[in-house]
This record gives structure tokens, sequence and C-alpha cells, in this order.
């Protein structure tokens, strides 16, 4: 449904995006991370043809930015960073304006469909000046999905909000994913993209990871277990020789093992403990946030910014 | 075109939402249309040929409106934009560059007609009341032409450099600045005609028009070519 392929664009001499080459398929929530000035926005701008890259190509739906890009601006609804409305105008007005831009045939009931989907039906007659932030984040959805795009780009839908807005963004957002919807998210928000993503491209400049969080997670850390034990047994640093099995540290105690599979290894793992005399408590798999991975990620790559 | 008629039925329904653009559309025409009322009040008691001088002089007035009411609309309809964060979803729809400018441009001109026409008719009303009948020296082919061929095209003039101005300067400020500077040549030819103080002529007109309707051919290719979606949305902050 979309696809780049070494996408790029500058601005003068300053590099935005450089060489990005990724694809999202039919129904999948990509995520888009990456610091502030990693080329986000400017990637989203290139898909829904605001910007023509410098040079690359992108597809969406099936059609060349460069050469269709009317095409493409039919099939996709985007929400932009920073969401504006025609303040003096209704709720209903502003969306109505947008059906009969996109060429919506009947936009009447189009409008009342999605405001009725968004919860907006009973605010349709006040203008959006005396509306809330929340709500305006959730009128911007609505007009993205108008005219019932199959693909959806998100730039930052929950920036701004309060938890109970953002979370009703964020269910809202999974519920468009299964209608077979393609998004493009890009988001600060790491538990957000964990949360929706099946995969999440990290950006900075250039594409630094593309997996899903899982894979990345594991990929730059492995998967850890850590044992408790009934009693410290700093011994068994020394004594723990099994094939699947990495590092391991003890503090106090609790022993900390790096393992390939732990569904596979842990019962070969406790089995060896117990043979080597040490009483166990409990076992848990220790999980790495994706901040941490992402941490990692713009630790270790040398894009600018 | 629906998306051409939807972007106009929009702009007017948030222009007249807007009280001070209103105000702004309806005061200038009150104060010319008191200028124009005001020649002919002193035109009643004079010899014909003075009496020419004052109704031209009038003319011109209606001549300075289709400029200055298009050039405020026109530079709001791109800055209101800006400022209210909608140029990006704007831009993001299938409205082609085209579509925008020539909507832009419609919202901005048939007012500024439309109201100098109304006032022109009004005008004549006021002569035939005031002065018993309308003299011969006004309803002539220079004065229709005035009317309905330099009126459109000064205010198609004034709106063309409105948008371009809009859409190369980066702040909304310097575009209302720059875009009331941009009218005041359209103004010369009009001061210089009426110094002269001569009865409105076809050579004049038909001078002006002809060089106005080049002057927007020129500019027109200019506005649509660097009015593009790419350089409004980067260069505007």
């Amino acid at each position: 449904m979309i696809r780049t392929e070494k996408l790029t664009r500058t601005f003068g001499s300053r590099i935005a995006v450089e060489g990005l080459t990724l694809e999202a398929q039919e129904g999948e929530i990509l995520g888009l991370l990456g610091p502030n000035g990693a080329g986000k926005t400017t990637t989203v701008r290139m898909l829904a043809c605001l910007l023509a890259p410098s040079s690359g190509e992108a597809w969406v739906g099936g059609h060349s930015v460069l050469r269709e890009p009317q095409r493409v601006r039919r099939l996709v609804g985007i929400l932009t960073e920073s969401p504006g409305f025609y303040k003096r105008l209704t709720v209903e007005r502003n969306l109505r304006f947008f059906a009969e831009l996109y060429g919506v045939k009947e936009p009447g009931p189009a409008v009342q469909r999605t405001l009725e989907r968004l919860g907006l039906w009973d605010r349709r007659k006040e203008p959006v000046a005396t509306l809330s932030k929340g709500l305006r984040q959730r009128l911007a959805i609505a007009r993205a999905l108008v005219h019932d795009p199959k693909i959806l780009f998100l730039d930052e839908p929950t920036a701004g909000l309060d938890p109970e807005s953002a979370r009703s963004v964020r269910d809202f957002i999974g519920e468009l994913a299964s209608d077979r919807r393609t998004i493009l998210l890009c988001t600060h928000n790491l538990a957000e993209a964990e949360e929706l993503c099946k995969r999440i491209a990290v950006l900075r400049t250039r594409l630094v990871a593309l997996d899903t969080p899982a894979a990345l997670k594991s990929r730059l850390f492995g998967t850890r277990v850590a044992v408790d034990l009934a009693q410290p047994r700093p011994d068994l640093l020394a004594s723990l020789h099994l094939p699947f099995v990495g590092e391991v540290s003890l503090d106090g105690h609790t022993l900390t093992v790096a393992v390939d599979d732990p569904e596979r290894d842990n019962p070969k793992l406790v089995r060896r403990l117990v043979e080597l005399g040490a009483e166990i408590r409990y076992v848990q798999r220790l999980e790495r946030t994706l901040e941490e991975v992402y941490l990692e990620l713009m630790g270790g790559s040398d894009g600018a910014p | 075109m629906e998306r051409l008629r939807a972007l106009v039925r929009k702009e007017w329904e948030e222009l007249f939402k807007i009280k001070m653009v209103i105000y702004g559309s309806v005061f200038l025409p009150l104060l010319m249309g008191g200028f124009a009322g005001f020649m002919v009040w002193t035109a009643r008691d004079v010899p014909p040929e003075a009496q020419a001088t004052l109704l031209n002089t009038a003319l011109m007035y209606f001549l300075i409106l289709p400029v200055m009411i298009p050039s405020t609309l026109a530079v709001y309809s791109i800055v209101g934009e800006k400022e209210q964060g909608t140029l990006e979803p704007l831009l993001a729809t299938p409205l082609s560059d085209w579509e925008l400018f020539l909507g832009k441009a419609v919202v901005a001109v048939v007012p500024a007609l439309a109201l100098t026409w109304a006032l022109f008719g009004v005008f004549l009303a006021a002569v035939q009341v005031m002065l018993g009948q309308i003299p011969s020296t006004v309803l002539t082919l220079p004065w229709l032409l005035s009317m309905f061929l330099l009126a459109p095209l000064l205010s198609l003039f004034a709106v063309l450099v409105s948008m371009l101005v809009s859409s190369r300067t980066s702040d909304p400020r310097a575009a209302y600045q720059f875009s009331g500077l941009a009218v005041v040549p359209t103004l010369i030819p009009l001061i210089v005609y009426s110094a002269r103080f001569t009865a409105v002529n076809l050579f004049f007109v038909v001078g002006e028009g002809g060089g106005l309707i080049l002057l927007n051919a020129v500019l027109l290719y200019i506005a649509v070519r660097v009015f593009q979606r790419e350089q409004v949305l980067t260069r505007w902050k």
C-alpha cells in the first residue's frame, strides 16, 4: 500500500530525509519514530504529495507521488501535526467543506456518519472555536476519515492531549486498523507506538531500524530472565555452563541470565539450577522497554541531527 | 468545478462571519459613495463643462473601489488559512493549484465588483434626482467601458498582486503591508487621469484597459507559477 525507494528530501544544504526505503502492507500500522527533525513529518508530507522528493520515489496505493499526485491525494487521509480549522464555522460545516473537496458524492450522510463515529454529532452546530483541544483532535481525525480513505497518515495524533483524550484517540486508531486501513503513525510516544504499531521504523534522517517492537528489543538486548533464589549463590556465576546461556549476573538474591529463547530454554535452565542445588522462588522474564531500545538506537546512530 | 464552488462558498461564509472584514468592505464604498454624492451635489448649479469635470472625478472614486476592496480580501484569504493552521489540510486535498488560486481570486473580485456596480447604480439614481437628468457626458462609451471593463481589470490586478505577495512573503504582517503598497501603481494612472481635468475619453480608457490586460496576463502567469503548494507551505511560518 505504501512503498518508498531511496526517498530523499533536502532543503537547501540541509538533508531532511535521506535514502528512505520502506514498505507498509494493507491493514498495517507502521510507526515512524525519531527525535525532532528526524524527518518524520517531511516523510509524511512527501507521501501526501505536499512536498516533492528531491530524489527517490514513493508509491501510495500503487500510485506514484511524483507522477500521480492528484490520485494519491484522493486516496489518503491526513492528520497534520497542527490540525487547524475554520474556527468561526461550525463543526459540521468544516467537515462538509473537506468532504466536498475530496469529491464525496453525498457529503451530508458522510459527514453525519463520520461525526457520529467520532462522538461529535451532538456538537455539530457549534463553532469549532468552542471545542476543547481533545475534541478538535477528534474532529481532525474525522476530517482525515470523511472520504473513507484506505490509507491514513497520522502525525502526532495524541500530542498535547490529556491522558483520557489520548486513550480514546488511541483506541480509535486501533479500530481503524481493524477496518483494513493502512496507517502511517508518526509519534514521540513510545508506549503508543508499541501498543498500536505492528512494525516500527526508527528514523534519524535515515532509516535506523525497521522491525516489530518485539524483534527490535530482542535484536538489541537479547532476552533475559531473572531467577529469584532463596539464598545468594555467587558460585552459580562460574558453574552455569549451558549452550543457550549468555551473560549471567547476580544482584543479591536475583540471578539474571541472558537466554536465546525463554519459552524453549527456561525449563532446561531451571533444571540445571536445581541440579546445582539452587532453591528457586520464582522465575520472571525481563522485558526491555521500547524506550530503552529507542535510546540505544539513537545513541548508536550517526545520522544528523 | 465542484471543488471550486465548495471553496468559494466556504470562503464567503467565513468572510461574512468576520465583522472587521464586513465593516472594512462596507466602509470604503460608503466613503467613496459619499464623495461621489458630494460631487453631484456640487455640480447642481455649475456650467456643463465644470459639471462634466466634477462627474469625472466621481467616476474616479468608482475605479478606486475595485482595487481597494479585493486586495484586503485576497490577502486575508491566504493569511487566514495560515493563521488558522488550515493551509496544510487544504493543500493535502485534491484541490489543484489552479482551483485554489482561482477560487481565492473569485472570492475577492466578485464582491468588490458587485459593491462597485451597486454603488454606481445608486450614483446614477442620485444624479437623476439631484440634477433632474443624467448628463450626456456620463453614460458615454468611455464611462461604460470604465465601469464594466476597467473596473474588473483593476480588480483582477489588485487580486493578482495580493496573491503574488501572499505566496512569496514569509510573514502575514509583511503580506498585508506589501499588498497595500503593491496597489499604489494602479492608482497612479487614475490620479494622472483625473488631474488632467478633461472629460473621460475613449483613448485613455482603451489605453489603460489594454495596458492592464497585458499586465494582468503577465501577473497571472507569474502568480500561478509561484503559487505552488510546496512554496506556500514551507515559506509561511
